[in-house]
């Protein structure tokens, strides 16, 4: 199976590699692992309090070609987006731009699992629960 | 049609059955506490019987059956005399899906795996990393090589406990279907697949240590 540019592109020039501080209440880590395969993803997202963008992402992953791929584009798309829009991006979206082959769907759907996780995580310590973002939405709409 | 691979009447071979499983085709209950020794000498009796050589002067209908009955043999035996194989197939045959991806309804599927163990294995890789990055550099770190090498053992110790508890849940297991235990049977296909889950990291980093150690 050969793969696809984007990925091998991705895979040689991986964007946004690295970390973040964990313990700044204004990041969200998100730590996913896919055991069938035994490959590891750590995602960063460090997000402005004030607008709820995220302005910084970054991310480690231990995995296959398109596990990287799959997390360097994920870190690519969430920035300069809104926690609400990130929570948008799905591994559909993800298959779609690396044009992963049936075998590699997991590795998208570990980095959508990233991204909710490292979201989930910034929730978490900042306070903010389910309902109350419902509430937001609606009062938005 | 039976699952047995002869007619009982006249003794001839059949087809095999369409949902015949490789516990059936050893007339074996549902159980992975298996005795490997009976189960080698029952695929010995069976293929001498069911080999296509035996029916070379019969019928091109025999001939086939022959020919599917043991292709599902060797498969049957191949998978129920690994143990990790014959826990996995167990699974599937009940209803377990092992493989990553989402559910049905679309929905992500929860993380099966503990948080600290990911941690842990997340770490090693890291270390893994910067010992195959001073290599690279043609430093050898002493310290990083103690620590991987007692991670190394440390893993393998995590495997062989991983296997006795395996065969804890195997007996687990036989004890809840032999008992119709249905809320016991699915609380210990849910350990067994949280064991297996574990048991390939493990055996993954065991590989990677392995690799980083002798490059």
């Amino acid at each position: 199976m050969a793969y696809s540019d984007k990925v091998i592109d991705h895979y040689n020039n991986p964007r946004n590699v690295g970390q973040l501080d964990k313990s700044s209440s204004e990041v969200g880590t998100g730590l996913v692992g896919a055991p069938e395969c035994g490959d590891v993803m750590r995602l960063q997202i460090k997000v402005n309090p004030e607008t709820q963008v995220i302005e910084e992402a970054k991310f480690k992953t231990f995995g296959c070609g398109s596990a990287i791929a799959s997390s360097s584009l994920a870190t690519e798309w969430v920035k300069g987006k809104t926690i609400e829009e990130a929570m948008q991006i799905t591994n559909t979206d993800i298959v779609k731009e690396l044009a992963l082959p049936p075998v590699k769907i997991h590795c998208s759907v570990l980095a959508e699992d990233a991204i909710r996780a490292a979201i989930g995580d910034w929730k978490k310590k900042n306070g903010v629960t389910e309902g109350a973002e419902v509430a937001q939405a609606v009062a938005a709409n | 049609m039976g699952t047995k691979p002869f007619c009982d009447a006249c003794g001839k071979v059949q087809p095999p059955s369409p949902d015949i499983d490789y516990f059936a085709a050893f007339g074996l209950p549902r159980k992975l506490n298996i005795d490997l020794s009976a189960l080698e000498r029952s695929f010995y009796r069976l293929s001498r019987k069911l080999h296509p050589d035996v029916y070379a002067q019969a019928t091109q209908q025999e001939q086939q059956w022959s020919l599917e009955q043991t292709s599902l043999l060797n498969d049957a035996y191949r998978t129920l005399k690994n143990s990790i194989a014959r826990t996995e197939y167990l699974l599937k045959l009940e209803g377990v899906v092992l493989e990553a991806g989402k559910s049905e309804d679309g929905a992500a599927k929860e993380s099966r795996v503990p948080a600290d163990l990911l941690e842990e294995v997340f770490e090693l890789n890291m270390q893994l990393e910067e010992m195959r990055m001073t290599r690279k550099m043609g430093e050898d770190d002493p310290q990083l090589r103690k620590d991987l090498e007692k991670a190394h053992i440390d893993f393998e110790s995590q495997l062989a406990a991983s296997d006795s508890n395996l065969q804890d849940l195997w007996t687990l297991w036989g004890t809840a279907l032999d008992n119709e235990d249905t809320a016991r049977k699915s609380e210990t296909k849910d350990q067994m697949v949280a064991l297996l889950d574990r048991r390939r990291y493990i055996r993954n980093l065991v590989r990677d240590v392995n690799e980083a150690l002798e490059a």
